[in-house]
């Protein structure tokens, strides 16, 4: 994830289910004094379901004036890429490709790193959300 | 012989006679020539014959006188010559009676009888005496006979007394020689037991040197028992520290938790203020990683804890089996004590019964020696009866011997 869309990341609390909510959209958990929407990733892009564990950590991501938390297996750091090193996703993948800016390649396969378009990513929840 | 003797003496009274008898004849001779007829006659008287007569027919006168009177003088002569005659055969009856008395003690044969007045008191005489020793040697064979039987008898008792009496001896000797037997039976007797109770009290002492370590081996799982106990309790004692440890390093474990997430919003702000918050940035990593080390120490630690529980309940069993086995290993030294105690009372019942028996034994040795001394006695006794009895056998084979001979004595004399 860009680090300008994450304004921080905190441990998940007591999560409430929202009825008639998409399954992607976990519940809605207070932060800070706001009610905060939480939504897998993993669901949201078929591959599985996230598991919520109380060390499970929760970033506060941010586009335009949108604020959503967004559950993450593990949270590894920060760090600084090039943006020349960023490559183009890889063309005519599954779903989740179009939510991707793009890939920078690590030492190995492994620690390839996917960077997250996450405003398109938004976008696309609500749009899902509304549709329904 | 004896003839010869019996007649020499009425020889002599016939020469005495002789001249008396010869004077008439001589004096009637020297009267008259025609004397033939009486010359003959006295000759043929001379010559033996007592019988002849002067024949009266022959002579005439005073011859015829003469030979009257000398027939009466040869009657009286011939008279006189018979009657010597009878007496000389009853007197050489009788020597022949008192002959074959002495010769051969035959009493039986006297049976004279005479009619001579002069002879007939010494026959009488002769005849009482014979008749008194008849009836002597009559009672006396009668008493040797008996005496002979008596002795017989005697001697048959008493050679019966004597078999008797050996055998006797015989028997008594055995009797003596199976006591002396007996009394090394009952010393051996004594000696075994006295073994016995000796086996028997170092039994006794083994036995309680065994309870002595059958108690100190209860005593030993007692220890043991409380030990475990001891261990139980410390071991329990641990785990609560090590849940202590772990709750502790919860503690540690959240606050290094938060640590990171702090450190992480801290970079993150950090790098939202550029350029400016960059050094930020770089220390917040720093607590990031600091956060991290202490998480990975506390995961060690966690592990750790995990494994220290499971070798304390691992602990916890093995003393909870160690304390059953203790209690088992109690129980059967219970037990054992029990058997050693049955022991104990068996082998001590074993004792006693072992020296009453050698006291016993010890006490028939005692009697059976005294029992052998009297036996010895006895068979003294008895071979002095034997010898005693051996004596009166040959007293009484002399004896009898002696009434035999008495007998054969007497037998010589004939009494009827």
């Amino acid at each position: 994830m860009p680090s300008e869309n994450v304004l921080e990341v905190f441990r998940s609390g007591l999560l409430t289910p929202l009825p008639r909510a998409p399954s992607f959209l976990l519940g809605v958990t207070g932060h800070r004094g706001e009610v905060l929407p939480v939504v897998d990733l993993l669901r949201f892009l078929a591959k599985g379901e996230a598991r919520i564990m109380p060390r499970t950590r929760i970033f506060v991501g941010v586009s335009g004036t949108y604020v959503a938390g967004v559950v993450a297996d593990t949270v590894l750091g920060l760090r600084r890429i090039l943006v020349s090193d960023i490559l183009p996703p890889p063309v005519g993948a599954d779903a989740a490709t179009e939510h991707m800016l793009g890939v920078v390649a690590g030492p190995t396969a492994e620690e390839t790193i996917n960077l997250l378009n996450f405003s398109k990513l938004l976008q696309t929840a609500r749009q899902r959300a509304v549709t329904r | 012989m004896a003839l010869d003797t019996t007649n020499e003496k009425p020889a002599k009274a016939r020469g005495a006679k002789k001249p008396a008898a010869s004077k008439p004849a001589a004096k009637s001779a020297g009267a008259a020539l025609p004397l033939k007829p009486l010359s003959d006659t006295l000759r043929s008287v001379l010559a033996g014959n007592l019988q002849a007569r002067v024949a009266s027919e022959i002579v005439t006168g005073d011859m015829a006188e003469v030979a009257e009177l000398l027939n009466q003088v040869l009657e009286r002569f011939s008279d006189a010559e018979h009657r010597k005659h009878v007496a000389a055969q009853e007197i050489d009856q009788a020597l022949d009676g008192l002959i074959a008395l002495v010769r051969e003690g035959d009493l039986s044969r006297w049976n004279t009888t005479t009619e001579d007045p002069q002879l007939a008191p010494l026959l009488e005489g002769f005849g009482k005496v014979i008749e008194t020793l008849r009836t002597f040697v009559r009672e006396i064979n009668e008493a040797a006979l008996r005496l002979s039987s008596s002795a017989n008898q005697v001697l048959a008792a008493s050679t019966q007394h004597e078999t008797s009496s050996t055998e006797q001896a015989a028997a008594i000797h055995e009797t003596t020689a199976t006591m002396e037997e007996l009394k090394h039976a009952s010393a051996q007797i004594a000696e075994n037991a006295g073994a016995v109770a000796r086996v028997a009290e170092e039994t006794l002492g083994a036995a309680r040197a065994g309870r002595g370590a059958i108690a100190e081996f209860i005593q030993a799982m007692q220890q043991i028992r409380s030990d475990g106990i001891a261990v139980a309790d410390s071991i329990a004692k641990l785990s609560k520290r090590v849940e202590r440890i772990g709750t502790v390093v919860e503690v540690i474990d959240e606050i290094a938790d938060r640590s990171d997430l702090l450190a992480l919003n801290a970079a993150l702000e950090g790098s939202r203020a550029g350029e400016a918050g960059k050094g930020f940035s770089i220390v917040a990593a720093e607590m990031r990683r600091l956060a991290e080390n202490v998480l990975d120490s506390t995961k060690e630690i966690k592990s750790l804890i995990t494994e220290i529980r499971e070798a304390t309940a691992n602990a916890g069993s093995a003393a909870d089996a160690s304390k059953i086995a203790t209690e088992s290993g109690e129980k059967l030294g219970a037990v054992a004590a029990q058997a050693v105690e049955g022991i104990l009372a068996g082998v001590q019942e074993t004792s006693d019964a072992a020296r009453v028996i050698n006291l016993a034994t010890q006490q028939q040795r005692t009697a059976t020696e005294q029992v052998v001394a009297s036996m010895a006695e006895i068979e003294d006794v008895t071979r002095q009866t034997t010898q005693a009895s051996k004596q009166a056998t040959g007293a009484s084979a002399e004896l009898s011997q002696l009434a035999g001979r008495l007998a054969e004595l007497i037998k010589r004399f004939k009494a009827d």
